[in-house]
């Protein structure tokens, strides 16, 4: 009977453990000076950090390879890392207060918080003098409480941009693939204009009646036909007159709606296409041959290629232009992709703050991006690396360490990367260069979590989902005209006005700073 | 044996004081005990959280900032009210639910007696393992099916009637808020109702088989028997499971997965019928962080699930005398 009080008393002590570790003191605010900092501070001992990545895709989920233990070498520190399960563990350790050393994230707005994570400026003061953030970068990721608590990576100043040639930026823009032996047979006409493309899926239409003229990534719908309209084809904003607008009230956006519901009702797009629950299905139509051309991203034809050539398929794809007409443009306002947070929770603040002051040297970033210099790459006279291995091989890219453990890089390093002469997707990222302008001022607009306005951003990002496609999928013009109106009328319902000013105050007080 | 014995002694000690038979039946206590802490652990302690809803939560203040945020009344309840899709969320989750019932209750129970009539047993248990075989998937897998049989484009359905001349465009099942909620009932019905028939089936085998030799001595047909005998004899069956489905008709019921359906089969193009308070409390709240408002909605639904079982344990108890409470 003993035994079973026992027991019983045990499953109680458990659950109630169970509960307090989640009530309990973890706290985030927990006081613990970087003098507290570690043991390997100063030595030249091995400092193991635990990295956690907030990005569930991530092809790398352990500190290995050539690259990692170079890093080792040359840093003294060794990454225990932890790719996120989904999205929401991040959010859960945050509210746990169990948070690991080191957290790369894209911006995550409630890590901005001094309670949780260090000021990269106050450890820099302290423990790295020498790491100096140019004042561009450091504008466009300070907090709005003035820390800075970590620097994007992907990020080049306009004045990078122009001052470099060959770095021409990466597979996040967008990008359509067409079957070159349909092209051939059907006389390898001109595709100059939106008009021509749009004549070619009606010939494809009519000849191969079983063949989807054209087919999408579900992340990729709007981006590439946005950009020949003259939006901007990765923001939610546009700057007009000098004060910033949600894109939403476009003066282009009906007209590109209508366009792409004329499109729907001849047959171009399945009315599936806007619903795709994952963004394997298009590829599964193009590489299987049921597809005439297939939008993605820059790299989609080679990416298509490399499929086919493995399955043996002979047809093969190749990029159209990336600009089809005088509108196009491309506003480059982000501001980088991911960085990392530095916790409270942190260890070694000082080896941590001094590991990444590496990567962000010369040394670091070419280390990391292209690898062992002599080894793996090494400068072009015109001042672009060439490699010795295909930078496109995934395997060897993910096995070597390489690329991935950018936890603080630039776009031009990255860019240099992409520069392999002969690649359709360096031709395609030349011609998105070439109507590119940047807008720094736009990327660095803000809206906290928690705040009004960024309830009325979330509300209206989920309105426009669900209204959108019902423009999409309109019957008729006039039905596709009414569905538009009605979605704005929703939008100035939720606030969409109020968020503008919001925003648009920002953007002024941002370009300031810049200036 | 050792039972046997130890029997008479509790009867024994059934007048004697509480204490007493506390202590005879302390052994037996200890399952309770447990079952209680579990439920003081799991159910009743997490509740605290319902406080989230009345107060302007932050996820970064942790579990203490339940207690220790600003309370802000109603100011949640009153933001979903005010929102654009309320109506058609509040719609759609009761004709969903609803729907789910009316459709879905009575097949286990007619699937049942069908099964029951068939006096082949090879047949008999080849139809039943095939059809409960599907409440083993689950349903990621079902999508993945209903879209092979059902898409505009390759769906084997709109295909054969296309190729038959019954339509001329693609059926849009997937795609099409009109058609939401019967591809829901429909996948619904094949995915769980063999499954749910085993309850049935086993009341029926409760039955005394004496009353059906009985009534086949008096000339009772087949569709006679089952109205007089199979029917009465699950009515008990049948109506707690119906007190269990109408409690949790919210949640879709017997058949349940109602957020499965709406979060896996809804898309943008059938927002209109597919949006339910589940799956807007899932969007709208916990993907955007707003834990608060996550809470205040899926209060606002526990309360009128609340007010559907009290209701339907009423009405149960006035028409055929069971009732669960």
């Amino acid at each position: 009977m003993k035994k079973k009080i026992a027991s019983s008393l045990l499953s109680f002590t458990l659950a109630a453990s169970l509960l307090t570790a989640c009530a309990g003191n973890n706290e985030p605010n927990a006081p613990q000076t970087p003098a507290e900092g570690g043991e390997g501070a100063g030595s030249d001992e091995i400092v193991e950090l635990d990295l956690f990545i907030h990005h569930s895709w991530y092809p790398v989920q352990s500190w290995r390879g050539t690259i990692a233990d170079e890093l080792t070498k040359r840093t003294g520190v060794k990454l225990n890392v932890t790719v996120a399960s989904d999205d929401q563990q991040l959010p859960l350790m945050i509210a746990s207060g169990d948070l690991p050393d080191l957290i790369f994230a894209n911006r995550e707005t409630r890590l901005e918080n001094e309670d949780l994570a260090y000021p990269w400026n106050e450890l820099i003061e302290q423990y790295a003098p020498d790491f100096v953030i140019d004042p561009t970068r450091l504008a466009v990721n300070t907090a709005q409480d003035g820390n800075v608590y970590s620097v994007m990576n992907s990020y080049a100043t306009p004045e990078e941009w122009e001052s470099n040639p060959f770095a021409l930026g990466n597979d996040g823009n967008p990008g359509i693939a067409v079957r070159e032996d349909i092209m051939e047979a059907l006389g390898n006409p001109a595709i100059e204009s939106l008009e021509d493309f749009e004549n070619i899926l009606d010939q494809v239409k009519a000849e191969y009646p079983d063949m989807v003229p054209l087919t999408i990534d579900i992340n990729w719908i709007y981006h590439y036909f946005q950009m020949q309209f003259g939006m901007p084809p990765h923001s939610n904003w546009y700057e007009d007159g000098g004060t910033l607008h949600h894109k939403l009230k476009h003066p282009a956006m009906l007209e590109y709606y209508k366009f792409m519901n004329n499109m729907y009702r001849k047959g171009h797009i399945l009315a599936e296409n806007f619903t795709y629950g994952n963004d394997q299905i298009d590829d599964e139509y193009a590489q299987s041959g049921r597809a005439f051309a297939h939008m993605h991203t820059v790299s989609v034809a080679e990416r298509n290629n490399a499929a086919l050539a493995a399955q043996g398929e002979e047809f093969r794809f190749r990029m159209i232009p990336s600009t089809l007409t005088d509108k196009a443009i491309n506003i480059s306002s982000s501001t980088g992709f991911s960085g990392v947070y530095i916790t409270r929770n942190n260890s070694n603040p000082e080896k941590s703050i001094q590991f990444l002051e590496y990567l962000a040297s010369d040394e670091g970033k070419e280390l990391v991006m292209f690898g062992i210099e002599g080894e793996q790459w090494e400068w072009h006279e015109d001042g672009y690396p060439v490699f010795t291995y295909d930078v496109n091989d995934e395997e060897y890219v993910n096995n070597e360490g390489l690329k991935w453990w950018y936890l603080y890089s630039d776009a031009i390093v990255e860019g240099l990367r992409a520069y392999v002469p002969g690649l359709q997707s360096t031709q395609a990222l030349e011609e998105i260069k070439a109507v590119t302008e940047f807008s720094p001022a736009i990327g660095m607009v803000r809206l906290r979590s928690g705040t009004d306005e960024r309830v009325i951003f979330d509300r209206i990002e989920e309105m426009r989902k669900n209204e959108e496609v019902k423009i999409y999928l309109a019957t008729s013009e006039e039905a596709a005209e009414q569905a538009y109106h009605n979605m704005m009328k929703l939008a100035d319902g939720i606030g969409i006005d109020r968020l503008e000013a919001y925003a648009d105050e920002q953007y002024q007080k941002n370009l300031q700073e810049i200036e | 044996m050792k039972m046997a014995a130890k029997q008479p002694e509790i009867k024994a000690a059934s007048g004697s004081p509480l204490w007493k038979r506390f202590k005879k039946q302390q052994g037996m206590h200890y399952f309770v005990w447990i079952g209680l802490v579990f439920l003081l652990v799991f159910s009743y302690t997490p509740m605290f959280g319902i406080l989230m809803a009345f107060k302007d939560y932050s996820i970064t203040s942790g579990v203490k900032g339940i207690f220790t945020s600003e309370w802000v009344g109603f100011r949640y309840f009153a933001e979903f009210y005010n929102d654009y899709q309320f109506y058609e969320i509040i719609r759609n989750t009761l004709m969903l639910s609803f729907l789910k019932v009316i459709f879905t209750f009575p097949v286990p129970i007619l699937f049942a007696i069908m099964l029951n009539e068939v006096k082949n047993l090879a047949f008999k248990r080849v139809v039943q393992t095939a059809s409960y075989l599907p409440h083993f998937i689950s349903w990621v897998v079902v999508l993945g099916v209903a879209f092979t049989f059902l898409s505009g484009d390759i769906g084997m359905i709109n295909n054969l009637f296309m190729s038959w001349g019954w339509i001329e465009q693609p059926i849009p099942f997937l795609t099409s808020g009109s058609y939401f909620w019967g591809t829901a009932i429909g996948t619904a019905i094949w995915k769980e109702a063999g499954w749910w028939a085993i309850i049935f089936l086993a009341s029926i085998a409760g039955i005394n088989p004496a009353l059906y030799e009985a009534a086949q001595i008096d000339g009772a047909g087949r569709l006679s028997r089952i109205w007089h005998i199979t029917l009465p004899g699950i009515k008990g069956t049948v109506v707690v499971v119906l007190i269990l489905t109408i409690g949790s008709i919210l949640g879709g019921g017997l058949i349940g997965s109602n957020f499965d359906q709406a979060y896996l089969f809804g898309n943008a193009s059938n927002n209109s019928t597919s949006e339910i308070v589940q799956t807007y409390a899932f969007k709208a709240g916990l993907a955007q962080g707003r834990f608060s408002y996550a809470a205040a909605i899926d209060l606002f639904q526990s309360v009128i699930s609340v007010i559907l079982i009290f209701s339907s344990n009423y009405i149960a108890k006035r028409v055929s005398g069971n009732g669960l409470f």
